[in-house]
């Protein structure tokens, strides 16, 4: 016969159990990762008396973890988007407020130096004019190096970073395997209940580790998680934790790149397609971080070598051709760790127009090179043989091979990612700058005809005679000769070129008028070439001659600025698409204190009723001693 | 839907949070009183308000180049207006000695008037530009350019003519190089002089010159020979062009130039007639001198001198006209500085206008908003106090 007392102590052990379980619920209220778990009620079996069942009371089948794989899945995925873009955004930001800012970015001291150049024209023999202009282009020259300084540094702090990161998720894999284990063998023994508080603690390592670098998961029979990356490589299987390793990149040492350390040897896993915040991270070097100084480095170049173009077609205060005002560092050619050759390449710019500033990758496969884009493998057009005479010429940079390649050699060619940390003034000298002309011209004062002659523009600075004093004479109305060459017919207002200059006269000539080009003397304060450099910012020059620098600086910030924002707004949204996830999990997961409350005073009630029933036993069992004391 | 105690809190804290950053970004705003503080706020506004800055920038750089070149034309035409007023005081002073009862004495004392015309003329045509540098040398500069001693002028400047940019695509030129101004001016009335053969032993003496046929005059050199009251023109190859019998005061007319002669030339005197060479100012104010230091006690001594004078005046004329046209020349490039000042400075309020536009903040609109924010943050922070507080266990035991 069922036995009240039995059934009353099984009601209170259930109920104590549910008050414990309760408990639990609210000691946890604030674990972050806690889920909330359930104690089942179900009832004991009958027993069968003859005219029908008596139950036996009640007992806990199971305490139940209230999570949702489906909600805990979504939740990994969004951290690690969410780790991603918040990486990527606050060091975009970082990189735009740097830009834009006018006390670290380009666009202030190139136009206060294009001022100078200008202020120059007006005043060139000024030496507080000169001085001022010398001290615009150092500012400008200090301006590039700073902010390609800068921007070193945060490779060097990305890398760092992503440093710490793989440490961290190392330590991650291992303790989802370790966890792995145990969930393993709690739910091997016996009940087959599940390990509750373990299995949170797995989900909250997992979920960390997704945010840290992106992970999809796929559960196995007997309790395990194996954890891949998003590009599919294993991190952990069962109870076997892989290695993330970040090792020196082959064309550079002081660069990482990340591989997996598995039992077949390294897998390299490349900078795109992972997710989280080392995703993030590689994401923000590849597409923002490397472009920005690339971009810089090729305004630099651009600048430098048109501005030492122009500067070179002028004569100093010294009456000497112009020299070179500014250097950079040359593109730089790697040379990769494995290459068994003995090729080096000596790389130069050779047109700004076509340069294009990314990384190149050149191989040799033994008969022929080829250049392709670092990173996408987009073919390039490569012309010339390697030779001093026939270089190489990849994107307006010019090669030339020494030593020879063993095939499958390869190369990588940075065309300007440096050139703007070495951006250097050459010219000390306020007195050296090249403000005026290089030749000049004048008419006789005894000429009777009235033809005048125009200032000389210069073709070719180059030429060894640009300076030699030449005549023009006419011989007569109609016919001149050019240091005693000719004679040419006279066409009034035609331009008239001779040793690397062009002049042109206007008016009527009459025989014996003279005029004379010769060059421009010491202390001349000529503007022309002041001129001229104060124009080049706003010339056609990069992309094939359609952007000019003064717009590619605008440019420069406006690409960053939008990656800045695209990121920011992306990780806005994903922000708020955390949030829903996570109230929907807290919704089915998280512990309410009023409903723990009211369970409680539930079960007390419930605990205080089984009590009653034992006493009512023992009442009862006080009544029948008592009948057969009698 | 089931709430979790620590949702909550932790929406009332999102929520905080974010009223907390939007108050702090429009507080910088109204601190900056720019509406973009890095390009990530507008990418496409801000590169546009970085090249507006740069063309705004270039604009005040046109304005002081401007300012400058004003200041050196202004001085050009100052100096040349002195070299004007010096140059029609000698054309008084020589007017009056060109009169016939002046004495040998009288014309040296103007003589002597008339030099220190000349070196004032000297003194202005190398005035300095004020910062140590010679307004009329062209970019040879460095030095004064002009001297003026017993062998005529020298010119140490150049000839270059140097230009200067006063707005996009607006350059103007700067002073013409000294050459331009003072040497290099036509003689005579423009294309032909008459001189006198200083071998006239005659009375004869020019009373006028006119070109009244350009179209007929060939510019070569011709002689007008007298000989026993008629003339004779003849050309370089000694061939005859015109004749006739002279008569005092009567025009004398071949390829289209007039000369009248008066007075009585002897057999042989000789008009010379060619095209006009040019000559310097100061050799122009010289030659007046010699031609009153030189004493003319004959006849022929005294039409000599007149001629000399009638020359010299000729000379003169040319030259003071040729001072006016510079100065003119100068006026219209001020007047194209002022042209490009007032299209410049037009510019620039309308390039700064749009830069407010892109970058600046709109006052009325970030106080309103930073109201709306803050009482929604008031809001959102009583409303958590009170909601906090709730909680079945207040009421348990």
């Amino acid at each position: 016969m069922p036995d009240i007392l039995s059934t009353g102590s099984s009601a209170l052990l259930a109920f104590q159990r549910m008050m414990a379980t309760t408990s639990h619920n609210v000691a946890n209220a604030n674990t972050p990762g806690y889920t909330r778990q359930r104690a089942l009620l179900g009832s004991r079996g009958g027993q069968d008396i003859g005219p029908g069942f008596v139950g036996s009371g009640a007992q806990i089948n199971r305490i139940e973890r209230l999570a949702d794989d489906f909600v805990i899945s979504r939740l990994r995925d969004s951290a690690s988007e969410l780790g991603r873009l918040s990486q990527l955004s606050s060091l975009s930001s970082r990189i735009d407020r740097m830009v834009s800012e006018p006390a670290s970015g380009i666009a202030k001291p190139l136009s206060d130096f294009l001022d100078a150049a200008q202020s120059l024209s007006s005043q060139p023999a000024s030496s507080a004019a000169r001085s001022d202009f010398l001290g615009k282009a150092q500012v400008l020259a200090a301006r590039f190096r700073t902010l390609d300084g800068q921007l070193d540094g945060m490779i060097g702090e990305s890398t760092r970073r992503a440093e710490t990161l793989v440490a961290e998720i190392n330590t991650d894999i291992s303790e989802v395997a370790r966890l792995n284990g145990e969930v393993v063998r709690a739910l091997a023994q016996g009940s087959n209940a599940p390990p509750n508080d373990l299995l949170d603690q797995r989900d909250a390592v997992v979920q960390r580790l997704s945010q840290r670098i992106g992970v999809t998961v796929a559960a196995q029979d007997g309790g395990a998680l194996n954890v891949f990356t998003n590009t599919g490589q294993a991190l952990v299987v069962g109870r076997t934790a892989s290695t993330l390793a970040a090792t020196p990149d082959p064309y550079d040492p002081g660069r990482r790149e990340l591989s997996l350390l598995t039992a077949n040897g390294p897998i390299l896993l490349g900078s795109s397609g992972l997710g989280g915040e080392l995703g993030g991270l590689l994401e923000f070097a590849r597409d923002v971080l490397d472009p920005a100084q690339e971009r810089l480095g090729r305004l630099a170049t651009a600048f430098a070598q048109t501005v030492n173009a122009q500067h070179r077609e002028g004569v100093d205060y010294y009456g000497d051709l112009g020299g070179d005002l500014f250097t950079v560092t040359p593109p730089q050619v790697s040379t990769r760790n494995s290459n068994t050759g003995t090729a080096t390449f000596t790389a130069s710019v050779s047109s700004v127009g076509a340069l294009n500033g990314a990384a190149i990758e050149l191989s040799f496969n033994g008969t022929s090179w080829s250049a392709v884009r670092q990173g996408t493998g987009q073919a390039l057009g490569m012309t010339g043989t390697g030779t001093v005479a026939d270089p190489f010429v990849v994107e307006g940079v010019s090669l030339v091979l020494t030593g020879a390649a063993a095939a499958s050699d390869a190369f990588l060619l940075r065309p300007t990612a440096a050139a703007g940390g070495g951006m250097q003034v050459q010219i000390t000298d306020p007195n050296r700058l090249a403000a005026a002309n290089p030749v000049r011209t004048s008419a006789a004062v005894g000429n009777t005809g009235s033809a005048s002659i125009s200032t000389p523009s210069v073709l070719d600075a180059s030429d060894p005679n640009l300076r030699a004093p030449v005549d023009i004479v006419f011989i007569d109305a109609n016919n001149y000769t050019i240091d005693g060459t000719g004679p040419f017919a006279y066409i009034e207002g035609a331009p008239i070129s001779y040793n690397g200059w062009e002049v042109a006269l206007q008016g009527p000539a009459v025989a014996g008028d003279t005029f004379s080009i010769g060059p421009t003397p010491p202390r001349s304060s000529d503007n022309g070439n002041a001129r001229l450099l104060a124009a080049v910012g706003s010339g056609g020059l990069l992309d094939g001659g359609t952007v000019s620098m003064t717009s590619d600086v605008a440019g420069i910030s406006a690409q960053i600025g939008s990656s800045a924002r695209r990121a920011d707004l992306a990780r806005e949204a994903q922000s708020t698409i955390d949030t829903q996830i996570q109230q929907e999990r807290e919704s089915i997961s998280g512990v309410n204190l009023d409903e723990e409350a009211a369970n409680l005073m539930r079960f007390q009630q419930a605990y205080q009723a089984a009590a009653q029933v034992i006493a009512v036993a023992d009442t009862v069992f006080q009544s029948l001693l008592a009948a057969m004391r009698r | 839907m089931r709430v979790s105690t620590t949702s909550l809190f932790q929406q009332a804290l999102l929520g905080m949070g974010e009223r907390t950053s939007n108050l702090a970004r429009i507080q910088q705003q109204l601190a900056t009183g720019l509406r973009m503080s890095s390009a990530a706020a507008d990418p496409v506004g801000w590169s546009t308000a970085v090249a507006v800055d740069r063309a705004v920038a270039e604009l005040e750089q046109f304005s002081g180049n401007s300012t400058i070149l004003r200041n050196r034309l202004e001085l050009a035409d100052a100096s040349l207006d002195q070299v004007g007023d010096r140059l029609s005081r000698v054309r008084e002073l020589s007017l009056q000695a060109a009169n016939g009862s002046y004495s040998d004495d009288q014309r040296r004392a103007i003589a002597l008037e008339l030099r220190q015309q000349l070196r004032a003329v000297v003194d202005s045509a190398n005035t300095s530009d004020g910062n140590g540098r010679y307004l009329f040398g062209g970019s040879a500069d460095a030095v004064p350019p002009f001297a003026f001693g017993i062998s005529g002028a020298s010119y140490a400047g150049d000839q270059n003519r140097r230009s200067l940019e006063v707005a996009p695509e607006t350059a103007v030129e700067d002073v013409d190089p000294g050459s331009e101004i003072f040497l290099r001016i036509r003689t005579g009335d423009g294309t032909f002089v008459v001189r006198q053969d200083p071998a006239n032993t005659g009375t004869a003496t020019l009373r006028a010159t006119a070109m009244v046929d350009p179209s007929a005059w060939d510019g070569g050199d011709y002689r007008v020979v007298f000989n026993a009251g008629n003339y004779q023109v003849l050309d370089a190859a000694n061939a005859v062009v015109g004749a006739g019998a002279y008569v005092a005061g009567e025009p004398i007319e071949f390829r289209g130039v007039r000369i009248v002669v008066d007075g009585a030339p002897a057999n042989g005197d000789i008009f010379a007639v060619s095209p006009a060479p040019t000559q310097d100012v100061f050799s122009t104010i010289q030659n007046l001198i010699d031609a009153l230091e030189t004493p003319a006690v004959t006849p022929a001594q005294r039409a000599t001198q007149r001629n000399a004078i009638y020359a010299g005046i000729e000379d003169l004329t040319r030259a003071q006209e040729h001072i006016i046209d510079r100065r003119a020349g100068f006026g219209a490039r001020l007047n194209t500085i002022e042209q490009a000042d007032a299209g410049r400075e037009a510019n620039s309020v309308l390039l700064k206008t749009t830069l407010s536009e892109l970058r600046d903040v709109d006052y009325a609109q970030a106080i309103s908003q930073l109201n709306l924010e803050m009482t929604a943050l008031q809001a959102a922070q009583q409303s958590f106090v009170r909601i906090q507080n709730l909680s079945l266990f207040n009421y348990l035991g």
